[in-house]
């Protein structure tokens, strides 16, 4: 691995998990409060949570360049807070973050839908308010979710492509991470730096899932069946 | 409280509890918990009122420890003391560090009520606690819910089909149907009034015998349980559990019916009595029979009612085996 793949290795993952870090508590909220709720405004939201999974990235990067472009939506809060967003990193973890989101919040809603409501209400009975019972009872038993959810968001942010390239462009050592380094030196035919890429890529996929299974074998004991 | 699937038992026990949305009134010993009017409407966890369900509902990703000590302080010596009072009463001191996937369901049962009482409720609702475990099991653990009710002195309101319990248990019977009382008072007179089995098809009785138990100086195993309205009843004597006051319960199966006189047959309690009145069913019926001074209940199929010819009014002789009698406390 030469210096630069080491620097686009960092970069990545430093984008990848500031937003898989950024999105998890609210991935937890909201995966909790659809899993809670019910009726039309639940349909509502959920629709438009999942439509960053269906719709074409470069599609979700250009919607998001208009919000965050100067004189746009939110360009305009970012620029009175000072904050250089266009073509910088934090403008790959914003992408990644819209982009990794709904992969996040399935796997929770559904491991806090299997926690039976009766058992919150016990743990109510017992004299805890909401949230202590949220804490205590909903997020231990719906860990796995979060933890599959979490590994799905993670691994998302490390290939985001489409969205990234329209927010934050391709510049290398500044926001060319790994996806987008393998398309650049594969279009400029360095097939032979883009293969260790997509080696870096392969280690790194390997190493998630290996922490996760791991995570959930050593969890996993002690509210299983008899030993 | 009794009354068939779907009279409203837990929604009633729910709504009490504060796990419910529910309008009126609710008062527990002066306080009110709701008071729609008022716009009162403490939360669950303010209510200080235990729930222990049919199903146990421990936490499954805690040990027992940590389930019974759910409610309680992190620490201070109040905590540990209610502590250590639940874990005695119910006898779950070996089964602390196990989680509940490994516990049998009586056990569950026990850390469930432990956990329960640990927040010193000043209202406990049982519903159905005992409803899934077996004979044998249910009659261990009958014992421990008199415990609680007569050395913790906690209230309890108890949801049950069998009626057994609830004169074992309760001061008063509440019989529920379509969301609305039937009855309540004193269990014997709500029972006799009522006739729960036809009300609830799937209430279960067994026959519940109250009184004095002496031993029987000439024989060995076998005591006299001394009622105070009615015959004396040979029963069973286990050295390990001490004489005086005694509740005996006797199944309807157990309860043997002739038209004849009796005579040497090996069951030692044989009286004479009269049918009192018969509940039929499809394929059974339970027959009341008062003999003795005592109320029985005996469970025939219908062909015996029909060959017997057994109506009210009708004179019989029943049957019980010592060792058909098993001892409640």
């Amino acid at each position: 691995m030469t210096g630069e793949d080491f620097s686009i290795l960092l970069l990545t993952l430093r984008v990848a998990a500031v937003s898989t870090v950024v999105i998890l508590p609210l991935g937890i909220a909201a995966g909790w409060a659809l899993s809670r709720g019910g009726g039309p405004v639940r349909h509502a939201v959920e629709t438009v949570l999942a439509l960053p999974l269906v719709l074409p990235p470069t599609a979700v990067g250009l919607l998001l360049l208009q919000l965050v472009r100067p004189g746009g939506f939110l360009g305009r809060l970012l620029d009175r807070a000072g904050v250089e967003l266009l073509f910088t990193w934090k403008a790959v973890a914003l992408a990644t973050a819209v982009m990794s989101f709904p992969l996040l919040v399935r796997p929770v809603r559904a491991a806090f839908a299997e926690v039976d409501p009766r058992l919150l209400g016990v743990a109510r009975s017992l004299g805890h308010g909401p949230f202590a019972v949220f804490r205590r009872v909903a997020l231990p038993l719906a860990w796995r979710g979060i933890l599959a959810g979490t590994m799905l968001a993670f691994s998302r942010a490390l290939g985001e492509f489409g969205a990234t390239i329209l927010v934050a462009g391709n510049i290398p050592g500044r926001t060319q991470t790994l996806a987008l380094a393998i398309f650049h030196r594969t279009q400029i035919g360095q097939d032979g730096a883009a293969l260790r890429l997509v080696g870096v890529v392969v280690a790194i996929a390997f190493l998630a899932i290996l922490v996760t299974e791991t995570l959930e074998r050593r969890r996993a004991r002690p509210s299983g069946a008899p030993a | 409280m009794m009354g068939p699937s779907g009279a409203g038992k837990t929604s009633l026990l729910e709504a009490l509890a504060g796990l419910r949305r529910a309008s009126g009134r609710i008062e527990v010993s002066g306080e009110r918990l709701l008071d729609s009017a008022a716009g009162i409407d403490l939360p669950a966890e303010k209510r200080r009122i235990g729930y222990v369900p049919q199903d146990s509902l421990l936490f499954p990703h805690l040990t027992a420890e940590e389930n019974v000590r759910f409610g309680l302080a992190k620490r201070g010596p109040a905590a540990a003391r209610l502590f250590d009072e639940a874990v005695g009463i119910l006898e779950i001191r070996d089964l602390l560090a196990r989680y509940p996937a490994t516990l049998s369901g009586g056990e569950r049962q026990r850390v469930a009520l432990a956990r329960a009482l640990a927040t010193r409720p000043r209202l406990l609702l049982l519903d159905e606690p005992l409803a899934a475990l077996d004979v044998a099991l249910r009659e261990r653990i009958l014992p421990y819910l008199l415990r609680v009710r007569d050395e913790m002195r906690i209230p309890f309101l108890y949801v049950t089909h069998n009626a057994g319990e609830a004169l074992l248990l309760a001061r008063a019977v509440l019989l529920l149907r379509d969301g609305r009382v039937l009855g309540s008072g004193p269990p014997s007179d709500v029972l006799a009034a009522h006739r729960v089995e036809a009300v609830d098809p799937g209430a279960s009785f067994d026959n519940i015998f109250d009184g004095l138990l002496e031993k029987k100086s000439d024989e060995d195993g076998v005591g006299r349980l001394v009622t105070p309205r009615g015959a004396d009843l040979l029963v069973p004597l286990d050295p390990s559990f001490p004489l005086g006051r005694a509740v005996f319960s006797v199944a309807p199966e157990d309860v043997l019916l002739s038209v004849r006189p009796l005579d040497g047959v090996s069951a030692r309690n044989v009286f004479e009595g009269v049918v009192a009145g018969i509940d039929r069913f499809p394929s059974d019926a339970i027959v009341h029979v008062t003999a003795a001074g005592l109320p029985w209940r005996a469970h025939l199929t219908a062909g015996s009612v029909r060959e017997l010819a057994l109506a009210a009014g009708r004179r019989v002789w029943i049957a019980v085996k010592t060792q058909a009698f098993r001892r409640l406390r």
